[in-house]
């Protein structure tokens, strides 16, 4: 019997990024917005599962996450797929290049992933005719990456669940 | 060391071509998807829409699921908050009641004389029977669209740019029409522009949204007389929308002219689509 609760433990905690990721999309909360806070938790939680436990959060499933997204939010179908796996791809390149883990290294490597991912947003969009606040793109990229480092955290706990 | 090339091409082939531990696609393959997905985005094909409306129709449906608990934790929260305010709103609403006992014969005297103006001039009003009422299924703000998913679609003759309101007041428009939902997008949203008319200084200006729940007036004349106060309707220049439709107030506020909407946008819960104009 305990055997089987922590087998289910273990089941629950690696699936935890999976239900995170459907949960995000299908609320469109993939940006909290507190006060004049904005933090975008999809970028975050995309990064991280793809740098440290990719087998856990497959590309397919980021891929449909996006196109949730994007018909939840009403924007153009494609949008938030492509800059979501333009966010992987940046992590995948980062883990194959990287030996050691630390929080510095994945929060700088984070940067171009937010501007590749902020990027193709805004081309997407431009070309798509839908009117943009910049600054607040802007502003959002700027607290979902001083944030990193909070959900960096949580998220290294449920990955330590995990492995005990 | 150095870097070399052949060692970059590596690394790019093995994050983005090569599929990982228990990984069906490739990083590859799911973007060029994605960027097929944009591209048809901009093509008007009917059996592409007729796919586009039943895979909408589908997500909605298990987004109004997975919201539930969230918004059922919402209601009540608003559920307790009201109860703790009640005193305060009872208060509120003898002295609001007041002010419109006050109101009442001058609306009706007004009313009276705006439906005879407008058979002088054989203007279209709203009228009740073009209205359709639905219910606001998902209303997740997103931070780059305020907009919100109906219950009807066009299995009730629902067309993209019909004008949708909150009891009698305007708030938006249907921009996204499938089978059985549509998407609003609201007035205050950045690509939202309604041509509307100032009472009683009788401007023509555009409304437009900032993303904010105060919208501006813009393309105004030069020499225009709005004041603080003045109510703003729509015009139906463009005919798309019925004239006369109420909007909201006028405040200025550092010499922007802004709109205070007479609906609360976050409040909304079950709104009318007017068939008019564009059903005719």
């Amino acid at each position: 019997m305990n055997l089987s609760f922590k087998q289910f433990r273990y089941k629950f905690f690696e699936l935890l990024p999976l239900l995170l990721l459907f949960f995000i999309s299908l609320n469109g909360s993939s940006i909290i917005n507190v006060k004049f806070f904005s933090i975008n938790i999809h970028y975050i939680l995309v990064y991280y599962w793809i740098l440290r436990k990719p087998e856990n959060l497959g590309y397919g499933f980021i891929f449909l996450s996006g196109i949730i997204s994007d018909v939840v939010l009403g924007l153009p179908l494609g949008i938030n797929a492509l800059s979501l796996l333009m966010v992987a791809g940046v992590a995948a390149y980062v883990r194959v290049v990287t030996v050691r883990i630390t929080l510095v290294n994945d929060w700088i490597s984070f940067i171009p992933a937010l501007l590749f991912a902020n990027f193709v947003y805004f081309i997407s969009l431009y070309y798509s005719n839908y009117s943009l606040d910049y600054l607040y793109l802007l502003k959002n990229s700027i607290f979902t990456l001083i944030f990193y480092p909070v959900l960096w955290g949580l998220f290294t706990l449920i990955l330590n669940l995990t492995k005990s | 060391m150095e870097t070399r090339r052949e060692d970059v091409g590596i690394v790019i082939r093995s994050a983005f071509l090569k599929r990982g531990t228990q990984q069906r696609f490739s990083l590859f393959a799911l973007t060029i998807l994605s960027i097929v997905l944009i591209f048809l985005e901009t093509l008007e094909f009917k059996p592409l829409n007729n796919i586009r409306s039943f895979v909408k129709d589908i997500v909605y449906r298990g987004a109004l699921i997975a919201t539930y608990p969230l918004k059922s934790f919402s209601s009540f929260y608003q559920f307790m908050e009201n109860h703790i305010n009640l005193y305060s709103n009872y208060k509120e609403l003898i002295t609001e009641n007041k002010e419109l006992k006050n109101n009442i014969s001058k609306s009706d005297f007004l009313e009276l004389e705006n439906s005879q103006l407008r058979k002088l001039i054989d203007e279209q009003a709203v009228s009740s029977s073009d209205l359709v009422s639905a219910r606001v299924m998902l209303d997740k703000q997103s931070p780059y669209l305020n907009s919100f998913v109906i219950n009807i679609g066009s299995n009730k003759n629902i067309k993209n740019g019909m004008a949708v309101l909150d009891g009698k007041n305007f708030i938006g428009r249907t921009v996204d029409v499938n089978f059985f939902s549509s998407r609003v997008l609201l007035v205050s949203d950045l690509n939202s522009k309604i041509p509307v008319l100032s009472e009683p200084s009788g401007n023509h200006a555009i409304l437009s949204g900032h993303g904010t729940s105060e919208p501006t007036l813009e393309y105004l004349s030069e020499n225009h007389t709005i004041q603080d106060g003045d109510k703003v309707y729509t015009s139906g220049k463009g005919g798309i929308f019925t004239p006369g439709i109420a909007v909201g107030k006028v405040k200025i506020d550092k010499k922007k002219i802004k709109v205070l909407l007479f609906s609360d946008l976050s409040q909304i819960t079950f709104v009318n689509i007017n068939l008019g104009a564009l059903n005719k």
